[in-house]
Protein backbone atom coordinates (compact mmCIF):
# COMPACT_ATOMS: atom_id res chain seq x y z
CA UNK A 1 0.00 0.00 0.00
CA UNK A 2 2.97 2.62 -1.06
CA UNK A 3 -0.14 4.98 -1.46
CA UNK A 4 -0.76 5.61 2.57
CA UNK A 5 3.00 6.73 3.04
CA UNK A 6 1.85 10.03 2.55
CA UNK A 7 -1.48 10.10 5.35
CA UNK A 8 0.87 7.90 7.44
CA UNK A 9 3.57 10.52 7.33
CA UNK A 10 1.46 13.40 8.09
CA UNK A 11 -0.75 11.55 11.21
CA UNK A 12 3.05 10.91 12.62
CA UNK A 13 3.20 14.21 12.61
CA UNK A 14 0.76 15.20 14.07
CA UNK A 15 1.03 12.73 16.80
CA UNK A 16 4.99 14.68 17.07
CA UNK A 17 3.34 18.09 17.43
CA UNK A 18 0.80 16.50 20.20
CA UNK A 19 3.97 15.38 22.08
CA UNK A 20 5.58 18.22 22.29
CA UNK A 21 2.35 20.30 23.64
CA UNK A 22 2.17 17.77 26.16
CA UNK A 23 6.16 17.99 26.94
CA UNK A 24 7.67 21.14 25.84
CA UNK A 25 11.26 20.11 25.21
CA UNK A 26 13.03 21.28 22.05
CA UNK A 27 14.77 17.86 22.25
CA UNK A 28 11.13 16.15 20.97
CA UNK A 29 11.40 18.26 17.79
CA UNK A 30 8.49 16.89 15.52
CA UNK A 31 10.21 16.68 12.51
CA UNK A 32 12.97 14.64 14.20
CA UNK A 33 10.75 12.71 15.67
CA UNK A 34 8.68 11.75 12.70
CA UNK A 35 11.86 11.36 10.42
CA UNK A 36 12.88 8.74 12.99
CA UNK A 37 9.72 7.07 13.55
CA UNK A 38 9.14 7.23 9.62
CA UNK A 39 13.16 5.91 9.51
CA UNK A 40 12.15 2.92 11.64
CA UNK A 41 9.04 2.15 10.15
CA UNK A 42 10.21 1.60 6.87
CA UNK A 43 13.90 -0.24 7.67
CA UNK A 44 10.98 -2.84 9.75
CA UNK A 45 8.84 -3.40 6.39
CA UNK A 46 11.92 -3.55 3.95
CA UNK A 47 10.35 -0.51 1.81
CA UNK A 48 12.74 1.22 -0.48
CA UNK A 49 13.34 4.53 0.32
CA UNK A 50 12.51 5.32 -3.75
CA UNK A 51 9.29 3.98 -2.99
CA UNK A 52 8.27 6.16 0.15
CA UNK A 53 10.13 9.17 -1.42
CA UNK A 54 7.74 8.61 -4.59
CA UNK A 55 4.53 8.21 -2.71
CA UNK A 56 5.05 11.34 -0.39
CA UNK A 57 6.35 13.56 -3.67
CA UNK A 58 3.22 16.12 -2.95
CA UNK A 59 4.93 17.37 0.08
CA UNK A 60 8.46 17.91 -1.02
CA UNK A 61 6.78 19.47 -4.34
CA UNK A 62 6.05 22.19 -1.71
CA UNK A 63 9.20 22.97 -0.25
CA UNK A 64 10.14 25.22 -3.42
CA UNK A 65 7.63 27.94 -2.69
CA UNK A 66 7.87 27.30 0.80
CA UNK A 67 11.40 29.04 0.25
CA UNK A 68 9.91 31.88 -1.46
CA UNK A 69 7.83 32.35 1.64
CA UNK A 70 10.41 32.45 3.61
CA UNK A 71 10.69 36.56 1.91
CA UNK A 72 7.36 37.38 4.17
CA UNK A 73 8.82 37.27 7.42
CA UNK A 74 11.74 39.45 5.61
CA UNK A 75 9.10 41.71 4.23
CA UNK A 76 7.06 41.60 7.75
CA UNK A 77 10.77 42.99 9.73
CA UNK A 78 11.07 45.65 7.93
CA UNK A 79 11.04 48.28 10.11
CA UNK A 80 13.81 46.85 12.20
CA UNK A 81 16.24 45.67 9.24
CA UNK A 82 16.04 49.13 8.56
CA UNK A 83 16.63 50.72 11.48
CA UNK A 84 19.39 48.39 12.34
CA UNK A 85 20.37 47.11 8.94
CA UNK A 86 24.45 47.52 9.89
CA UNK A 87 24.39 45.38 13.21
CA UNK A 88 22.02 42.70 11.39
CA UNK A 89 24.01 42.56 8.15
CA UNK A 90 27.25 42.34 9.74
CA UNK A 91 25.84 40.09 12.18
CA UNK A 92 24.63 37.39 10.23
CA UNK A 93 27.43 37.46 7.54
CA UNK A 94 29.94 37.07 9.94
CA UNK A 95 27.75 34.21 12.02
CA UNK A 96 27.20 32.31 8.46
CA UNK A 97 30.80 32.77 7.28
CA UNK A 98 31.45 30.71 10.83
CA UNK A 99 29.10 28.03 10.43
CA UNK A 100 30.28 27.43 6.59
CA UNK A 101 34.00 27.40 7.85
CA UNK A 102 33.50 24.46 10.44
CA UNK A 103 31.59 22.63 8.26
CA UNK A 104 33.36 23.09 5.44
CA UNK A 105 37.05 22.58 7.54
CA UNK A 106 35.98 19.77 9.54
CA UNK A 107 35.11 17.86 5.87
CA UNK A 108 38.31 18.80 4.62
CA UNK A 109 40.00 17.71 7.88
CA UNK A 110 38.30 14.30 8.64
CA UNK A 111 38.32 13.87 4.93
CA UNK A 112 34.90 13.17 4.30
CA UNK A 113 32.92 12.44 1.37
CA UNK A 114 31.18 14.63 -0.46
CA UNK A 115 28.00 14.80 0.27
CA UNK A 116 28.72 14.99 4.26
CA UNK A 117 31.01 17.87 3.82
CA UNK A 118 28.20 19.60 1.72
CA UNK A 119 25.90 18.88 4.61
CA UNK A 120 27.88 20.05 7.28
CA UNK A 121 28.59 23.18 5.13
CA UNK A 122 24.90 23.81 4.88
CA UNK A 123 24.05 23.34 8.49
CA UNK A 124 22.94 26.52 9.08
CA UNK A 125 20.93 26.86 6.79
CA UNK A 126 17.00 26.03 7.06
CA UNK A 127 16.40 22.64 5.96
CA UNK A 128 14.47 23.39 2.55
CA UNK A 129 17.31 25.60 1.72
CA UNK A 130 19.92 22.68 2.04
CA UNK A 131 17.91 20.51 0.28
CA UNK A 132 17.68 22.73 -2.58
CA UNK A 133 21.75 23.17 -2.28
CA UNK A 134 22.17 19.15 -2.60
CA UNK A 135 20.51 19.48 -5.31
CA UNK A 136 22.77 22.20 -6.57
CA UNK A 137 25.53 20.82 -5.87
CA UNK A 138 25.09 16.80 -5.91
CA UNK A 139 25.17 16.22 -2.22
CA UNK A 140 22.61 14.13 -0.32
CA UNK A 141 18.75 15.50 0.25
CA UNK A 142 18.47 13.35 3.50
CA UNK A 143 22.30 13.81 4.77
CA UNK A 144 21.32 17.61 4.41
CA UNK A 145 18.30 17.53 5.87
CA UNK A 146 18.91 15.83 8.60
CA UNK A 147 22.16 17.69 9.79
CA UNK A 148 20.55 20.99 9.18
CA UNK A 149 17.55 19.69 11.98
CA UNK A 150 20.71 18.27 14.20
CA UNK A 151 21.96 22.10 14.28
CA UNK A 152 18.34 23.48 15.08
CA UNK A 153 18.05 21.03 17.73
CA UNK A 154 21.61 22.06 19.51
CA UNK A 155 20.83 25.41 19.22
CA UNK A 156 17.25 25.69 20.34
CA UNK A 157 18.34 23.21 23.41
CA UNK A 158 21.70 24.99 24.73
CA UNK A 159 21.55 27.90 22.41
CA UNK A 160 20.10 30.45 25.54
CA UNK A 161 22.41 29.31 28.49
CA UNK A 162 25.51 29.10 25.79
CA UNK A 163 24.92 32.54 25.41
CA UNK A 164 24.04 33.36 28.98
CA UNK A 165 27.30 31.65 29.64
CA UNK A 166 29.26 33.69 26.90
CA UNK A 167 27.54 37.00 28.29
CA UNK A 168 25.31 37.77 24.89
CA UNK A 169 22.11 39.40 26.39
CA UNK A 170 20.80 42.02 23.84
CA UNK A 171 17.49 40.49 22.77
CA UNK A 172 18.76 41.48 18.94
CA UNK A 173 21.58 39.70 19.65
CA UNK A 174 20.19 36.55 21.37
CA UNK A 175 17.37 36.49 18.55
CA UNK A 176 19.93 36.57 15.42
CA UNK A 177 22.12 34.44 16.88
CA UNK A 178 19.86 31.81 17.10
CA UNK A 179 18.05 32.37 13.80
CA UNK A 180 21.74 32.54 11.85
CA UNK A 181 22.98 29.12 13.90
CA UNK A 182 19.26 27.22 13.88
CA UNK A 183 17.14 28.37 11.41
CA UNK A 184 13.47 27.65 12.15
CA UNK A 185 14.08 25.66 14.94
CA UNK A 186 16.13 28.36 17.08
CA UNK A 187 13.64 30.74 16.27
CA UNK A 188 10.54 28.94 17.60
CA UNK A 189 13.01 28.57 20.71
CA UNK A 190 13.39 32.40 20.64
CA UNK A 191 9.55 33.62 20.23
CA UNK A 192 9.50 32.11 24.19
CA UNK A 193 12.04 34.41 24.88
CA UNK A 194 10.55 37.76 24.20
CA UNK A 195 8.78 39.38 21.02
CA UNK A 196 12.14 41.50 19.67
CA UNK A 197 14.29 38.00 20.18
CA UNK A 198 12.03 36.36 18.32
CA UNK A 199 11.50 38.73 15.00
CA UNK A 200 15.23 39.51 14.66
CA UNK A 201 15.26 35.21 14.80
CA UNK A 202 13.33 35.26 11.79
CA UNK A 203 15.51 38.50 10.04
CA UNK A 204 18.68 35.92 10.87
CA UNK A 205 17.69 32.86 9.19
CA UNK A 206 16.41 34.74 6.39
CA UNK A 207 19.56 36.49 6.17
CA UNK A 208 21.75 33.53 7.26
CA UNK A 209 19.51 31.55 4.79
CA UNK A 210 20.25 33.48 1.97
CA UNK A 211 24.15 34.09 2.55
CA UNK A 212 24.77 30.22 2.94
CA UNK A 213 22.99 29.49 -0.36
CA UNK A 214 25.38 32.26 -2.10
CA UNK A 215 28.50 31.36 -0.83
CA UNK A 216 28.43 27.36 -1.23
CA UNK A 217 27.50 27.42 -4.47
CA UNK A 218 30.71 29.60 -5.30
CA UNK A 219 32.57 27.29 -2.23
CA UNK A 220 32.04 23.82 -4.17
CA UNK A 221 32.81 25.11 -8.19
CA UNK B 1 -9.61 30.74 -2.76
CA UNK B 2 -6.94 33.44 -1.13
CA UNK B 3 -4.83 30.68 0.05
CA UNK B 4 -4.87 29.65 -3.18
CA UNK B 5 -3.88 32.65 -4.88
CA UNK B 6 -1.02 33.08 -2.18
CA UNK B 7 0.36 29.64 -2.93
CA UNK B 8 -0.57 30.57 -6.67
CA UNK B 9 1.78 34.25 -6.48
CA UNK B 10 4.92 31.91 -4.53
CA UNK B 11 4.62 29.30 -7.52
CA UNK B 12 4.74 32.09 -9.76
CA UNK B 13 8.06 33.50 -8.02
CA UNK B 14 9.28 30.15 -7.97
CA UNK B 15 8.83 29.43 -11.86
CA UNK B 16 10.58 33.32 -12.25
CA UNK B 17 13.63 32.51 -10.11
CA UNK B 18 14.11 29.38 -11.20
CA UNK B 19 13.76 30.93 -15.08
CA UNK B 20 16.36 33.58 -14.47
CA UNK B 21 18.69 31.40 -12.22
CA UNK B 22 18.38 28.91 -15.50
CA UNK B 23 18.97 31.58 -17.71
CA UNK B 24 21.95 33.66 -16.42
CA UNK B 25 23.77 30.30 -14.84
CA UNK B 26 23.58 30.74 -11.75
CA UNK B 27 24.44 28.38 -8.91
CA UNK B 28 22.11 29.04 -6.70
CA UNK B 29 18.62 27.42 -6.40
CA UNK B 30 15.95 28.40 -8.37
CA UNK B 31 13.89 29.02 -5.25
CA UNK B 32 16.38 31.45 -3.24
CA UNK B 33 16.49 33.40 -6.35
CA UNK B 34 12.61 33.57 -6.27
CA UNK B 35 12.53 34.69 -2.73
CA UNK B 36 15.26 37.71 -3.61
CA UNK B 37 12.72 38.81 -6.08
CA UNK B 38 9.39 38.38 -3.74
CA UNK B 39 11.22 40.10 -1.11
CA UNK B 40 12.23 42.79 -3.85
CA UNK B 41 8.87 43.02 -5.01
CA UNK B 42 7.11 43.50 -1.52
CA UNK B 43 9.80 45.97 -0.59
CA UNK B 44 8.80 48.14 -3.74
CA UNK B 45 5.45 47.72 -3.06
CA UNK B 46 4.67 46.06 -6.79
CA UNK B 47 3.43 43.18 -4.56
CA UNK B 48 1.30 43.51 -1.99
CA UNK B 49 1.73 41.32 1.15
CA UNK B 50 -1.97 40.85 1.68
CA UNK B 51 -2.40 39.27 -1.94
CA UNK B 52 -0.23 36.17 -0.69
CA UNK B 53 -0.23 36.48 3.03
CA UNK B 54 -2.52 33.40 3.70
CA UNK B 55 -0.92 30.89 1.53
CA UNK B 56 2.69 32.15 2.82
CA UNK B 57 1.40 31.64 6.50
CA UNK B 58 -0.08 28.00 5.97
CA UNK B 59 2.83 26.87 3.79
CA UNK B 60 5.58 28.10 6.97
CA UNK B 61 2.90 26.66 9.69
CA UNK B 62 3.56 23.50 7.60
CA UNK B 63 7.43 23.92 6.83
CA UNK B 64 8.45 20.97 9.34
CA UNK B 65 6.25 18.19 7.78
CA UNK B 66 7.10 19.61 4.16
CA UNK B 67 10.71 18.22 4.20
CA UNK B 68 9.85 14.97 6.47
CA UNK B 69 10.28 13.04 3.11
CA UNK B 70 13.57 14.37 2.26
CA UNK B 71 14.80 13.80 5.71
CA UNK B 72 14.02 10.42 5.61
CA UNK B 73 16.38 9.94 3.07
CA UNK B 74 19.32 9.99 5.57
CA UNK B 75 18.07 6.16 6.04
CA UNK B 76 20.33 5.28 2.68
CA UNK B 77 23.60 6.72 5.05
CA UNK B 78 21.81 4.55 8.33
CA UNK B 79 24.85 1.87 8.31
CA UNK B 80 27.63 5.16 8.22
CA UNK B 81 28.34 4.26 12.13
CA UNK B 82 31.10 6.30 13.43
CA UNK B 83 30.82 8.83 10.70
CA UNK B 84 27.66 9.94 12.28
CA UNK B 85 28.91 10.55 15.67
CA UNK B 86 31.66 12.77 14.07
CA UNK B 87 29.39 14.80 12.00
CA UNK B 88 26.96 15.23 15.39
CA UNK B 89 30.52 16.59 17.07
CA UNK B 90 30.71 18.90 14.11
CA UNK B 91 27.10 20.23 13.98
CA UNK B 92 27.34 21.17 17.99
CA UNK B 93 30.76 22.85 17.83
CA UNK B 94 29.52 24.85 14.86
CA UNK B 95 26.49 25.91 16.10
CA UNK B 96 27.63 27.03 19.80
CA UNK B 97 30.42 28.76 17.97
CA UNK B 98 27.95 30.24 15.33
CA UNK B 99 25.67 31.60 18.15
CA UNK B 100 28.89 33.42 20.33
CA UNK B 101 30.36 34.96 16.96
CA UNK B 102 26.55 36.08 15.89
CA UNK B 103 25.79 37.45 19.36
CA UNK B 104 28.72 39.07 19.82
CA UNK B 105 29.26 41.01 16.32
CA UNK B 106 25.28 42.25 16.82
CA UNK B 107 25.90 43.34 20.56
CA UNK B 108 29.02 44.93 19.89
CA UNK B 109 27.31 46.56 16.97
CA UNK B 110 24.01 47.53 18.67
CA UNK B 111 26.53 49.10 21.83
CA UNK B 112 24.69 46.94 24.43
CA UNK B 113 28.04 45.14 25.20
Amino acid sequence: MPELWLPITAAVYAGALLLRRRVRSPLLNPTLVTMAALGALLAAGHVPYARYAGATSPLTALLGPAIVALAVPLHREREMLRRHAAPLALGALLGATCAIAVGYGAGVLLGLAPDWAIALSSQSASSPISIALAGELHGAAGLSAVVSVLAGVVGATLGPRWLDLVRVRHPMARGLAHGVASHGIGTGRMIDETRLAGATAAVGMGLGGVIVAVALPLLWT
Amino acid sequence: MRLLIGIAWLWAFLGLGSAIAGAVGLPLPGSVVGMLLLWGALESGAVRLAWLDRGAGSLLALLGLLFVPAGVGFLQYAGAGRVWLAVAAVVAVGALATLAVTGHVVQRAVGGA
